[in-house]
């Protein structure tokens, strides 16, 4: 049992050469280009999503910040199209490990922070200090507060992995359940499928969600920094 | 959908491949020669309205299609079922945890495309037409301003024939007042010259009224001159005497 819950995490192989490289990669091919003004239906809902989100989450930046635009929304869309495409069965989601995640989050994180020291130094380390604090609780606030800015890429990566990790057990669990109820007694399985249908639809928000929470915060973090 | 990829693969490899025509539908883009020299933007080739027919979403007809004349309607059916029950049976396909969730999120997606897919096409379909209408109301909006521009020259054009109207006004305009202006100031010439006349008239009615009074004072103080004393006398007594003989009448007649 524990064997099977955790196989559907490990590094995929074929023949034993590991194909993550193409797994990761995939998605991108699910995104047709093309020059023409007017396209078929599924590029123009592919134009008209990602024209809302940009707008959406770049209109609190400054024109600094906008310069990060086409990184936010790749990272939006590489994170929601992994995750979704995560929840078909037998799949395998870079997204649930931690690698990959740490892989994202370190970076963006870094790059905001050292351009805010780079440009503008005082008001980066400014926000050690929150306004109006007695004087007395400085040395041990700024303590808190480095740390809690060492902990942001930390928390960014283990918050995806955690996330999507926990969705795919609890799926997994569920539908091991209502396999072994399945002989025993039929309503229960069917409560139980139900439960797992339920279950799938939290996952489909939970994937897209995390996606947005993802990219929010870096964005977050880029606008303390510009 | 496989059966068009390995189509445009096969044109890739081979340009040459002439009885790629030949291969079903999408043959007018499979029949084109892909990568030699200069790829022309314009005309941009027609992208096909629909994509190709496929049976559960999946198959696409020309399987069904290619098994018709050997195994009829139920053919591909029968494959299909045989395949599944072969895969459960053998476990190449194994019951896992993972179907029932596989069920569950398949089931999900599947219900959700049913159910929204209509709309969200008309939505996109919405979208074109509306980036279309824009474009085309811009060209239609440039359209109307040229045309308006071009029927107000001609309007102008044949306003400019009418001008002639304008002038001749104007003339009989400028005629007019030169003629009232002359005729005022005849009429001031004359009256001046009846004044300067008049003046004299008076001149000479005023000159002969004093020679009147003058001579008539004169024939008067002559007159009382030459009445003497003694004819005055005279006068006065019988002028009593007349009175005393009316008196005398008028006493005869009855007082009423």
């Amino acid at each position: 049992m524990n064997e099977n819950l955790f196989t559907s995490f490990s590094t995929p192989t074929l023949m034993g050469l590991p194909i993550i490289i193409m797994i990761i990669a995939f998605p991108a091919l699910l995104y047709p280009t093309s020059n023409r003004l007017i396209s078929n239906r599924i590029r123009t809902l592919q134009q008209y999503l990602i024209n809302l989100i940009l707008k959406q989450m770049m209109a609190i930046h400054s024109p600094k910040g906008r310069t990060w635009s086409l990184m936010l929304m790749s990272l939006i869309i590489f994170i929601a199209s992994t995750n979704l495409l995560g929840l078909l069965p037998h799949t395998f989601t870079p997204t649930t490990q931690l690698s990959i995640n740490l892989g994202l989050a370190i970076p963006l994180w870094a790059g905001a922070v050292i351009l805010g020291f780079r440009y503008k130094f005082k008001t980066s380390v400014s926000h050690f200090l929150p306004q109006g604090t007695p004087i007395l609780l400085i040395p041990m606030l700024i303590i808190i507060e480095t740390i809690s800015l060492f902990i942001q890429p930390m928390a960014l990566a283990v918050r995806l992995t955690a996330n999507i990790t926990a969705g795919h057990l609890l799926m997994h669990l569920i539908g091991a359940a209502t396999l072994a109820l399945f002989s025993i007694s039929t309503s229960t399985a069917l409560i139980t499928f139900i439960i797992l249908l339920l279950l799938t639809i939290l996952e489909f928000a939970v994937a897209l969600i995390q996606a947005y929470v993802f990219t929010l915060l870096v964005s977050l973090y880029l606008h303390d920094n510009t | 959908m496989l059966s068009r990829v390995v189509l445009s693969a096969a044109a890739t490899e081979a340009p040459a491949l002439k009885n790629a025509a030949l291969l079903g539908p999408g043959a007018l883009q499979t029949a084109r020669i892909f990568h030699t020299g200069q790829p022309s933007l314009a005309p941009v080739p027609p992208l096909p309205e629909y994509g190709g027919k496929v049976r559960f979403g999946l198959i696409p007809e020309e399987f069904f299609q290619f098994l018709y004349p050997k195994t009829g309607v139920t053919g591909p059916y029968m494959l299909g079922t045989g395949l599944i029950l072969y895969f459960l049976s053998k476990e190449i396909y194994v019951v896992t945890a993972e179907m029932f969730s596989s069920i569950a999120t398949i089931g999900l997606l599947i219900y959700g495309i049913k159910k929204y897919g209509p709309s969200v096409a008309e939505f996109a379909d919405k979208l074109n037409e509306d980036k279309l209408a824009k474009l085309e109301e811009a060209k239609q909006a440039s359209i109307k301003s040229i045309q308006d521009a071009i029927d107000m020259e001609k309007a102008q054009q044949a306003l400019v024939q009418k001008r002639h109207y304008l002038f001749d006004v104007q003339r009989n305009n400028i005629a007019m007042s030169l003629e009232v202006t002359y005729r005022e100031r005849l009429h001031r010439v004359y009256r001046e010259v009846k004044n300067r006349l008049d003046y004299h008239i008076s001149v000479q009615n005023v000159a002969r009224r004093k020679e009147q009074e003058h001579m008539i004072s004169w024939v008067e103080k002559s007159v009382v001159q030459s009445i003497s004393a003694q004819q005055e006398r005279e006068t006065i007594a019988k002028c009593i005497q007349d009175l005393q003989l009316l008196a005398k009448k008028a006493q005869a007649q009855p007082v009423m």
